[in-house]
């Protein structure tokens, strides 16, 4: 057990406690998160920092706003309702196409305007926000996922999570939903996590449920060697999000669409720490790397620089720590 | 990282000032560590009955001086008519009740009672007793018993070593080989004369030291060996040699004594009095040794009331009692979080649960926690089809659950079953909120983690139960509150560990290869 405690502590790798003190109570100060926990404030920042977003058709706060809902609706490629204070996908509703008597859900299922209207009352009412607080209900675009990862997920849309210490991205992962995970690509659930190289945008290992695995467990497509597109726009994005927040340590998630690329779809200040074993690599070292070399005056551009040749010298490092251990 | 470094300092800071402070009322005030410590106190009463004689009479006797090493928490008289007054010998610091009446008649009873623990052989002898004595030589004022006395100690020098044996041998000749007459010296004979009591040759021995400069006295007092109603007065040497106290007990040496008064002088002293029966007695019985340590006043006393909570009305020292331990639990918790890494349902809810436990006992609040969480689950599961409201659906749940509980303890009570489910208002709350959590997480997470966290919960809380209900840890936080900067301390510095937790071994295993 001290073994495997001296073999992880020398890979980097980080636990929760280390995460906590060390990246999210230090970096990110409280009173900026509510620019991540509000999904509307996100959006705005991000329009304002031009990173490219779902369009956002409508809010809704009140019932006053209601009554503007057939317009804002009206869209033959569909919607989704969000909640803006939502965790972890709860309360979202995704309506594919309008149909005679009212709209078909993502799932298949009919949906009539009462029915939407009823769920983006809870919305409001705050059922699904943190603590049950008020909160608004946010109508946008609907993702239509591009094809390129179509063959290793199953139903739902995956997206791309990347870890940015003050602006620098430092690990990225695609994750898949899976049949377990009910379309949803969180981790916790089920979802697979594949690892990709910051420096070419290329899939690495796999994960589901904490343990290495090297095909889609639903699709059985291999998982290694897959380009993302668009791969250094993502970066860019990811990088940009720093001035956007403020926050010094951040998972960034883009989705791909079709038409529009990639589109930032949410920011997570407490991004989680399995992201370590679909990489195969600690954080430790590389977040050290990037913290020291991180600077105000450093633009995304340069920041994107440092982040692929960080990658090369830190895989190169932790290989020599690993080979001196051995 | 400056915070680090502050953090630990402010840790350690609070832990070492916790611990000072437990250590010094363990160390130097002798509070007892274990909570079933008990200690014998004697009840001490000196009874005097006599008959007056219809004139002025006078009684003077000698009490035990309270000092710090054995302090008694109340003495009381029983005076009748008679008139009281202390004094305090200057020389011996003897203290004496005079009684005093004009004209007594039949018969009158005094009473002197108090509590001690009495003294052992290491209560150690007044600071007086390092100081080297004047060398003092007796019988100044008969110049036979002078001439025996330099010829028996010049003999006794003459055949020891050094003090100690010269001591050693002073008293085995007084005493000892009395019998043995061949080895008697006659000098000892001449110098005892008639007076060949005990306090008559201890008083030899006490002047035969005080010429060599010994630091000497005879104490009387009684021996705390049995409970009894007639107790014999015994009388022994205390000296100091080489740094060392010793005293010499003729009749045998006990494991406890008391001592009443020191010198060659009789217990009691009457005039204007017949028939004087004196009866000592001495009567046992046992105590928490941690309210003798109180009692005795002084220090101990002193600290408790600015630091302690034996001033506090009884009924509010009860709820500190149980209010110390949530410390203890939540200790419990934070390392079996942050090092062994347990998921838990909300933060200090396994804490509250165990408290909750309180009422229930461990088995039953644990079967009964289990059965409503999982009945209240299920109602809560059902009301999600409802799409309530989050405050109306809160609502409904706690009336289910008080609907439950009551239901439970009105079957259990029809069916006779004394488990002494004592239900209150408390458990109610902490359940639904238990409820309320674990919905949550088995629909934004998944049931096996909702469970997950479930049976955490309940494994730490079972744990928190224990520790803060065991008897020792109530003891030990109760009576040394200090030991809550210790637990401060230790959380502060819990909460700077960055390392991985157990849990997180197992999650990364793969990354070992």
């Amino acid at each position: 057990m001290l073994e495997t405690f001296r073999t992880l502590r020398r890979e980097g790798v980080i636990g929760i406690n280390e995460r906590n003190v060390r990246y999210v109570n230090a970096l990110n100060p409280r009173k900026l998160l509510v620019r991540v926990d509000d999904k509307l404030l996100t959006k705005q920042l991000a329009d304002r920092a031009m990173i490219p977003n779902p369009a956002l058709y409508g809010v809704i706060a009140n019932a006053r706003d209601m009554k503007k809902l057939p317009e804002m609706i009206n869209h033959p490629d569909g919607f989704v309702v969000k909640p803006a204070q939502g965790s972890q996908g709860k309360g979202i509703i995704v309506v594919e196409s309008p149909l005679k008597h009212g709209w078909r859900l993502a799932s298949g299922r009919r949906i009539a305007l009462d029915d939407i209207k009823f769920q983006i009352n809870n919305v409001i009412s705050g059922m699904y926000s943190l603590g049950g607080q008020p909160d608004k209900a946010l109508i946008e675009y609907r993702v239509k996922f591009d094809d390129v990862f179509g063959k290793i997920s199953f139903k739902g849309v995956p997206d791309i999570r990347v870890i940015v210490l003050k602006g620098i991205p430092v690990f990225a992962m695609l994750r898949l939903p899976t049949a377990e995970s009910d379309g949803k690509a969180n981790l916790h659930k089920g979802g697979v996590g594949v690892g990709i190289d910051i420096a070419t945008g290329l899939t690495m290992n796999a994960m589901q449920h904490d343990r290495i695995v090297d095909v889609h467990p639903d699709t059985a497509h291999p998982l290694e060697n897959i380009q993302a597109p668009y791969w250094d726009e993502i970066l860019l994005m990811a990088a940009r999000s720093y001035e956007v927040t403020g926050l010094g340590y951040i998972g960034v998630d883009i989705v791909l669409d079709q038409e529009r690329g990639p589109l930032l779809l949410e920011l997570n200040a407490r991004p989680g720490i399995s992201i370590q074993i679909a990489n195969r690599k600690g954080l430790r070292f590389l977040l050290e790397k990037a913290s020291k070399l991180a600077s105000e005056k450093l633009t995304a551009h340069e920041r994107i620089a440092i982040a692929k040749t960080l990658q090369a010298t830190g895989a190169a490092q932790s290989e020599a720590v690993v080979g001196a251990a051995a | 990282m400056t915070s680090f470094r502050h953090a630990a300092v402010l840790g350690f800071v609070l832990i070492a000032a916790g611990l000072s402070v437990f250590l010094f009322k363990t160390i130097s005030l002798g509070y007892p560590l274990a909570s079933d410590a008990t200690a014998t106190v004697w009840d001490f009463e000196i009874f005097l009955e006599f008959e007056g004689r219809d004139e002025p009479a006078r009684l003077e006797v000698y009490l035990p001086a309270g000092d710090v090493e054995r302090t008694f928490p109340q003495e009381q008289f029983y005076n009748g008519p008679f008139g009281l007054s202390l004094a305090t010998e200057t020389e011996t610091r003897n203290r004496k009740a005079v009684w005093t009446y004009r004209y007594p008649s039949n018969r009158k009873v005094l009473r002197y009672n108090a509590q001690t623990i009495g003294e052992t052989a290491s209560t150690p002898l007044p600071d007086s007793f390092t100081r080297a004595a004047p060398k003092i030589m007796p019988f100044e004022a008969d110049p036979i018993k002078r001439q025996a006395f330099i010829v028996w100690t010049g003999d006794l020098r003459r055949r020891s070593a050094d003090e100690r044996s010269f001591a050693d041998l002073t008293l085995r000749e007084t005493f000892e080989a009395r019998d043995v007459g061949e080895e008697y010296a006659d000098e000892v004979a001449v110098l005892l004369e008639d007076k060949a009591g005990v306090i008559g040759r201890l008083e030899l021995a006490r002047q035969t030291l005080q010429s060599a400069g010994v630091p000497a006295r005879i104490a009387n007092g009684v021996y705390l060996t049995e409970a009894r109603r007639r107790v014999e007065t015994k009388h022994w040497l205390e000296y100091h040699l080489d740094g060392e106290d010793f005293r010499y007990f003729p009749d045998g040496a006990p494991a406890r004594f008391f001592t009443i008064w020191y010198g060659a002088s009789d217990l009691v002293a009457a005039s204007g009095i017949d028939e004087l029966d004196l009866q000592i007695a001495l009567q046992a019985q046992r105590n928490a040794a941690i309210d003798i340590v109180r009692q005795s006043g002084g220090q101990p006393a002193r600290l408790d009331r600015v630091f302690g909570f034996s001033e506090l009305p009884l009924t509010t020292q009860l709820v500190y009692k149980v209010l110390v331990t949530i410390p203890v639990g939540i200790t419990i918790l934070v390392f079996l979080r942050q090092f062994i890494g347990f998921k838990t349902l909300g933060t200090f809810m396994p804490v509250l649960i165990g408290i909750a436990f309180r009422e229930t006992a461990l088995i039953n609040g644990l079967l009964l926690f289990t059965t409503l969480i999982a009945l209240g689950l299920a109602l809560r599961f059902y009301l999600e089809r409802l799409q309530l409201l989050l405050v109306p659906r809160l609502a409904v749940v706690v009336i289910f659950i008080v609907m439950l509980m009551a239901g439970i303890t009105i079957t259990l009570t029809g069916a006779n079953q004394a488990i002494g489910l004592s239900i209150s208002l408390f458990p109610i709350v902490i359940l639904t909120m238990t409820i309320e959590r674990m919905s949550i997480v088995w629909e934004e997470t998944s049931a096996g983690e909702a469970i997950k966290q479930g049976f955490g919960s309940l494994a730490i809380a079972s744990i928190a139960y224990l520790a803060m209900t065991n008897n020792q840890v109530e003891y030990l936080m109760y009576q040394f509150p200090e030991l809550l900067f210790v637990l401060m301390g230790l959380c502060v510095l819990m909460g700077r560990y960055t390392g991985l937790r157990l849990s997180e071994l197992w999650r990364f295993r793969q990354l070992v290869e």
